[in-house]
């Protein structure tokens, strides 16, 4: 057998070799080097296995994107541990927060003029939703935030990427539907970024009270 | 892993199936902490960055729970999460304009093909691979090579899964893996030379 031979075969080539191989490799270190080198290639490679680990915030994402379309839904006597009684202080911010902020999206929709972004603005309920684009968070933000942290602080770094991240995307809502208060698709685009907010705080204090 | 274990897993991966057909919560949450792991380590392999890798691992994992239901258990879960990421990551390398190898026989011309080098002795590389060095040659790869690359030598895959994940024959996974392995040996044999020749 040849060397050339022997590299034709080389791939399909497995932990067995035929007589000839062998003898092939028992004669010529040429060969011999390039398969014992091609195998600790392969080996060393098995070393790099999954050792990384995504950033929370990804199922976070996840998790909203799936709530959203409907794929998650509740199960009735699930074993699941219910939070315990809490303070009205804190409940209060899930369906204030929601409802304030799919009402704001409503309004402005509704308006023709929508107010510059950078005005700032308060709906009745205290939240801010305009004042975005000052320097760290919103006070309500920061006020679920400090809740979270006071019963999970582990998770206060997720949920923090994620309001800014929710944020951001409400700016740009904002900005599209502003640029063009007449389309639908920004319109939506608005609305939907209102509803991940919601969705975020009722996820932050659900999970941080669990 | 024991045989026992496996089985426990096995069942308990089939639980989690069932279960987020019916969209339970913590089905969906298990099923991501059980394989989160290969397939955003797939990501980052492929992409080389922290955050496309993590953009990529949520829309692999999406793209598998919008089509739960459809799932028969015609071939390991693993796999169909597998080829969905591997999907996800091909897409997003031609969005980017990056070629990647046609997963069919190619023909190689002279400058593509790794080459033998003749004559002189060089020591064999076994015993020599430094990982971080492995990792920067397994990045300089093909996106193509590296695909195969990762699926068969880093994450375990046959060739036979890794034929039905990225739609190209059994033959030309082995054929694409020993073009890798190849090219592979090449980049860490140059980089050894070099480093011997510095100062």
């Amino acid at each position: 057998m040849t060397c050339e031979e022997f590299e034709r075969v080389l791939p399909e080539l497995g932990d067995e070799h035929s007589m000839e191989q062998e003898e092939h490799l028992r004669t010529c270190s040429a060969c011999s080097d390039l398969v014992s080198d091609l195998n600790a290639i392969s080996k060393q490679g098995r070393l790099l296995q999954a050792a990384e680990e995504p950033s929370p915030w990804v199922w976070n994402s996840i998790e909203i994107a799936l709530r959203q379309e409907g794929l998650i839904r509740e199960q009735p006597g699930n074993g699941r541990i219910h939070p315990p009684k809490v303070s009205s202080k804190s409940r209060w911010m899930v369906p204030t927060a929601a409802v304030a902020l799919i009402l704001f999206g409503v309004v402005l929709h509704q308006r023709t003029g929508i107010p510059h972004p950078e005005a700032k603005q308060e709906s009745p309920a205290g939240v801010v939703t305009a004042d975005l684009q000052t320097e760290g968070m919103p006070s309500d933000d920061m006020q679920l935030l400090n809740a979270v942290a006071a019963r999970t602080p582990s998770m206060r770094a997720a949920y923090e990427q994620n309001l800014r991240a929710v944020n951001a995307y409400i700016r740009d809502a904002e900005q599209s539907a502003h640029n063009d208060p007449n389309d639908e698709v920004a319109q939506q685009y608005l609305r939907n970024a209102y509803e991940q907010k919601a969705m975020v705080y009722e996820m932050a204090l659900d999970r941080s009270l669990q | 892993m024991t045989d026992a274990k496996k089985q426990q897993g096995r069942l308990s991966e089939a639980e989690a199936i069932e279960r987020a057909k019916q969209g339970d919560a913590a089905a969906f949450e298990s099923l991501y902490n059980l394989h989160k792991r290969r397939v955003y380590s797939l990501c980052l392999r492929m992409t080389a960055n922290t955050a496309a890798a993590e953009d990529l691992t949520q829309e692999a994992f999406l793209q598998l729970f919008r089509k739960i239901g459809t799932f028969r258990g015609e071939s390991a879960f693993s796999t169909w999460l597998h080829r969905m990421a591997v999907n996800v990551v091909l897409m997003q390398l031609r969005k980017k304009g990056l070629a990647v190898v046609p997963l069919e026989e190619n023909i190689e011309t002279e400058d593509e093909s790794p080459r033998k080098e003749p004559g002189g002795d060089d020591p064999r590389l076994a015993g020599s691979i430094d990982r971080m060095q492995l990792q920067r040659s397994i990045d300089s790869l093909p996106p193509g090579y590296r695909m195969i690359f990762l699926l068969h030598d880093v994450e375990g895959y046959e060739h036979n899964e890794i034929a039905e994940m990225v739609g190209c024959s059994i033959g030309n996974s082995k054929s694409q893996l020993h073009k890798a392995r190849m090219k592979l040996r090449e980049i860490l044999k140059t980089s050894r030379a070099e480093k011997a020749t510095k100062p």
